[in-house]
């Protein structure tokens, strides 16, 4: 399934500017991290992240707790600095813009990264149908038809669309666990995000539930370049491309998830994966 | 933050599977000797007791694949773990062969009868290279030594021109014989003999090329480079 493109009235992306960095080329990647730090008040989370994310695949980024996969998701969509006493320092360049440049807005970075999280959280006094088209309506969409159409869109490509579409007026936390979550991944993707991130977006789900968003995420990546944060190393094998192994706020290694997974490179990662320390 | 290195139960698996190899290995190169020493002495009494060993390695072969194959399942093994379970099982292959291989050799020598008025200086040249080969293929996989699997090959060249020196010999005779029936009938079964069992080595010489291919697969996580 893909999303539809329609032109959403007064939300504009920005235009892609030439990148001026040597180390890689805005044709192949997405997303380019440079020299990443992150702390919470004095305590450092992230340590010298360089890390380049190809266009249209899922990466997954694996680590034991605490290492720093959610902080660093957050601050590719710019919400670490909402907390209180949390900052970053560093370029995550997006289609060759850094998105931690003064004269970017942060929310234009929110439409453009999308973010599910690993408890499903739809909005509680919401229908279905308007949760998914919260997002539209708080970005002055007022077209009914073109609002119907991308909720549609948005709820087909998240594959949810044939189980809720006779009772879209229903509340959407009447939703099982599963369907919940694909009901805010079609939220997300009703706003036309270019990146996905999903942290540890099955965690909170049954085996069958989280076996259809994993299917999701194969389909999406078609129109989407998606960063997941997993605990399970085995959902990291089954649904990336690239697989990213952080420790102690460090990035260890990186790679095709094939080479991961079959020849790490890196001790530290061979001992993490294989279950000898976590 | 505290690093636990724990005991995994995957390892359990994997030490079970590691004694059945092992066990294979003393064995295949127990069945080998034994039939290249019948050769020697130009008997078959012992075929029975290969046949046992050869059958023995066979449905320890067939364990080593059913418990690799729960071990994937249960564990979902990745990394070093996955690339030796993986050549465990095609390692279990090349000792089950060279049980088979054993038997093959001894049941020569019942069908072909009396060999002991034979040349058989080919048979124990090759069977001597053959027999440090299975040595240094087992102990690569006790050690694993990568580099193993060059010298392997290397002596695996000297067997397969011994082979085709052989085949060539008897192609192409030099001396211009008296044909008596007698006389006929002893050179072939000579030839017969010998050329079968150069095969049977040549074939065990593979197999322990490519224990050294997987020794160096698990060590290494690529292919061993082609000779």
């Amino acid at each position: 399934m893909s999303i539809g493109k329609k032109e959403i009235g007064n939300i504009s992306h920005p235009i892609s500017y030439s990148y001026n960095d040597n180390n890689a080329t805005t044709e192949r990647y997405k997303l380019i991290i440079r020299n990443l730090f992150a702390w919470f008040g004095i305590k450092q989370v992230l340590k010298n992240i360089n890390l380049d994310i190809k266009s249209h695949i899922a990466t997954a980024i694996i680590g034991p707790s605490g290492c720093g996969k959610t902080t660093l998701i957050r601050c590719i969509n710019r919400m670490h600095e909402m907390i209180p006493d949390a900052r970053a320092k560093g370029s995550v360049n997006l289609d060759g813009v850094d998105i931690y440049d003064k004269a970017v807005d942060p929310v234009t970075i929110k439409r453009r990264i999308g973010m599910v999280f690993q408890k499903p959280n739809p909005f509680p006094t919401m229908s279905i149908y308007d949760n998914v088209a919260a997002g539209l309506k708080l970005n002055g969409i007022r077209d009914k038809k073109l609002i119907d159409d991308i909720v549609r869109e948005s709820l087909e490509s998240a594959a949810l669309w044939e189980e809720v579409k006779s009772e879209l007026n229903k509340p959407g936390i009447g939703l099982s666990g599963g369907q919940q979550q694909r009901l805010c991944i079609a939220r997300a993707l009703a706003m036309q995000p270019e990146i996905l991130l999903m942290d540890e977006p099955t965690s909170a789900l049954d085996p069958i539930a989280s076996s259809k968003i994993e299917e999701l995420i194969h389909s999406l990546k078609k129109d989407l370049t998606i960063i997941t944060v997993t605990h399970n190393m085995q959902q990291a094998a089954r649904v990336s491309d690239y697989t990213a192994f952080m420790y102690l706020g460090e990035l260890v290694e990186y790679g095709p998830t094939k080479q991961i997974f079959e020849n790490p490179r890196n001790e530290l990662t061979e001992r993490y994966i294989s279950g000898k320390f976590g | 933050m505290y690093v636990s290195f724990l005991t995994r139960l995957l390892d359990v698996g994997i030490e079970h599977i590691q004694n059945i190899i092992m066990d294979m290995a003393k064995l295949s190169e127990r069945s080998v000797f034994a039939s290249i020493e019948s050769y020697e002495r130009g008997t078959s009494i012992i075929k029975k007791q290969i046949f046992e060993w050869s059958e023995n390695l066979r449905l320890m072969q067939e364990e080593v694949s059913d418990l690799s194959i729960e071990l994937i399942a249960r564990y979902q093994p990745v990394a070093t773990d996955l690339r030796f379970i993986r050549s465990c099982m095609e390692i279990a292959y090349g000792f089950s062969r060279f049980g088979r291989y054993s038997y093959d050799i001894v049941d020569v020598l019942e069908t072909m009868g009396s060999i002991s008025n034979c040349d058989k200086s080919y048979v124990l040249e090759m069977s001597n290279t053959v027999r440090e080969m299975i040595l240094l293929s087992i102990n690569a996989l006790q050690s694993r030594d990568k580099n193993a699997a060059q010298k392997l090959y290397q002596m695996d060249n000297t067997v397969d021109a011994l082979y085709r020196r052989y085949v060539h010999e008897i192609i192409n005779p030099q001396e211009q014989q008296s044909i008596s029936k007698e006389f006929l009938d002893k050179t072939l079964r000579c030839y017969i003999s010998a050329l079968l069992i150069l095969r049977y080595l040549e074939r065990i010489s593979d197999h322990a090329c490519y224990i050294g291919d997987s020794v160096y697969y698990i060590a290494t996580g690529t292919s061993s480079p082609r000779r």
